[in-house]
């Protein structure tokens, strides 16, 4: 089985659903699972499509690194289409672009191809916020997406004017062993490293999340807060590694404008009353602190923190999501003693917020505790008591929000209906984040050797 | 030079993204902006006193100076991305005229 499959089958489909809405749905569904099956069939190794010899013709590279970011990205977008298909089912075919983008962006090791995919998935994603009906602010994300990925094809079209090759893996090889000094690749890598920015959500580059993201729907805030943000850190994590390596005067403006983001994610959802706003300022958050993980080169820990967040705030925002819809509000105060009548709902709630603030028992804990050890013991004091200050005040919101949301005051209690499938998703994610968080040896089972292209390009070019 | 025209243009794009609170002319800014990135691409392939890079009866040795094909094909993908946004940021300006009754930022309330 071949890694083009995952693009080829959803994109066709996607042209097949237009032409029945009828089959749209089911074609949906199928196509997710169908791609979640094909992961496993897929053997490791450089795709050469077209019969173009890399670096020539567009290549996709499957490794470890982007079997498990397949798996974790396509799981949950089969999740939340499953939740959502009845009551989005007119945005199938979106969905089944979405998922081609999505892959496409996991798989590809041709820059250019990554603009063409990061188009592609972001075109889906600005039609997916339209479901918000606010279209100021899917106007707002589609000026900044777009923006974003034009200063990505201009840092690109700049290396590529240096090194003449588009290909990653020749990419970071004609880098390694040409004389070009790394003052020079400060421009190219710093547009490309904006582009991407837009688009996780980074500090300062983020001014469309919040209108995005404070009227999300149980399909646009799982899609974006967790599928997109996922897929996105992982795009970053793989050039982060082995491309940008950032080094000297970058790498400080890099891990201050990462901290700031920190900082200020967590003040922003500290100071915030809304339930959806103190979720997305702690994505925020959380994406800052993932990619300078990836910065530092903590790399599993730094995709097992992306997984845990992708988990976590899927179950976040479709608790807080559902409950907004139903109240026609997202006020914390609106949302008292919400759980005391969804105590399974509460549960799930309160394990991954739990786990998100990185408490015991929890996988959340197993993460924190490992990365600020790497980061320790690599010399970073300063982010570790940055993080630890940040994770107490993201404590005090997050204990804050579950004690509202849990009690009420004797006023009139809300009721509002889970049905069996959210409460079977909760159930199940609960049970991971509490077994990876008691059992912990699976995840020693990976090191940072998951990410490949170094070791591809070993074989490559030194046999 | 022709590069530093390009780069002008982009400036000019930014320009009207950040000072324009017109949507249709925040749209205009960002073609401007694409344009602008079109150009830089294909001025990476240009050669002085290169030709097309198509092998005739006439012009059938390699060792004559071609231009770069490569950033003329990634340029009609790019222009091929940029209509699709455009045709999609429109849309959704149809969507925010239908809604406000404007096309000015400052006049709209969503909160």
């Amino acid at each position: 089985m071949s890694a083009v499959l995952l693009i080829a089958i959803p994109l066709l489909a996607a042209f097949l659903s237009i032409l029945s809405k009828k089959i749209a749905p089911v074609l949906l569904l199928l196509v997710g699972l169908a791609n979640i099956v094909l992961i496993f069939f897929v053997p490791s190794g450089i795709v050469v499509i077209g019969g173009f010899d890399l670096p020539y013709g567009i290549n996709l590279f499957f490794d470890t690194y982007a079997m498990v970011s397949l798996l974790v990205v396509n799981g949950l977008f089969f999740i939340v289409t499953l939740l959502n298909v009845i009551e989005y089912k007119k945005m199938s075919s979106i969905l089944l672009v979405a998922l081609a983008g999505l892959n496409g962006l996991l798989l590809t090791g041709d820059l250019f191809n990554l603009f063409v995919f990061l188009e592609i998935a972001g075109i889906a994603a600005y039609l997916i916020t339209t479901t918000n009906k606010k279209p100021l602010s899917t106007f707002n994300y589609l000026v900044m997406g777009a923006l974003g990925s034009i200063f990505y094809l201009f840092g690109l079209m700049v290396l590529y004017g240096m090194f003449g090759t588009l290909n990653l893996m020749d990419m970071i090889h004609a880098i390694q062993t040409s004389s070009v000094a790394y003052t020079s690749l400060i421009l190219p890598f710093f547009f490309m490293f904006i582009g991407l920015g837009v688009e996780a959500k980074l500090l300062p580059f983020n001014a469309w999340a919040k209108g995005i993201l404070k009227h999300s729907n149980t399909l646009s805030g799982p899609m974006i807060a967790s599928i997109y943000a996922a897929t996105i850190s992982f795009v970053f994590g793989r050039l982060i590694t082995n491309l940008f390596q950032f080094e000297g005067k970058l790498l400080l403006v890099v891990t201050l404008l990462l901290i700031v983001g920190v900082v200020i994610g967590e003040a922003m959802a500290f100071a915030s009353t809304k339930a959806r706003e103190i979720l997305l300022y702690s994505s925020i958050s959380q994406a800052c602190i993932t990619i300078l993980l990836f910065v530092n080169g903590i790399i599993i820990w730094a995709v097992y923190l992306v997984i845990a967040n992708a988990l976590s705030k899927l179950v976040l925002y479709l608790v807080v999501n559902k409950a907004a819809k139903e109240i026609k509000n997202d006020e914390v105060d609106s949302l008292r003693g919400l759980f005391a009548q969804n105590m399974l709902v509460g549960l799930a709630f309160t394990v991954a917020a739990l786990s998100v603030m990185g408490l015991p028992l929890f996988v959340g804990f197993v993460i924190k505790l490992n990365y600020l050890t790497h980061l320790a013991l690599g010399g970073q004091l300063l982010i570790v008591g940055l993080i630890l200050v940040s994770s107490v005040v993201e404590g005090i919101y997050f204990v804050k929000l579950l004690f509202k949301l849990w009690f009420n005051k004797g006023e009139e209690k809300i009721n509002v209906k889970f049905n069996i499938s959210y409460k079977l998703v909760f159930a199940i994610i609960t049970l991971a984040i509490v077994v990876f968080g008691v059992y912990t040896k699976p995840l020693g089972e990976f090191d940072n050797g998951i990410d490949a292209v170094q070791d591809q390009i070993e074989v490559i070019y030194n046999g | 030079m022709i590069q530093y025209a390009a780069i002008l243009l982009m400036m000019i794009g930014l320009y009207g993204l950040l000072t324009n609170r017109n949507v249709v002319k925040i749209v205009i800014s960002l073609n401007v902006l694409e344009i602008g990135l079109n150009i830089f691409i294909i001025s990476i392939g240009f050669v002085y006193n290169g030709i097309a890079p198509i092998i005739t009866s006439t012009n059938n040795s390699s060792a004559l100076l071609f231009v770069d094909p490569l950033p003329q094909a990634l340029v009609l993908t790019a222009i091929v991305i940029g209509v699709g946004t455009t045709a999609l940021g429109l849309a959704i300006v149809k969507n925010i005229f239908s809604k406000y009754k404007t096309l000015e930022i400052d006049e709209m309330e969503e909160n």
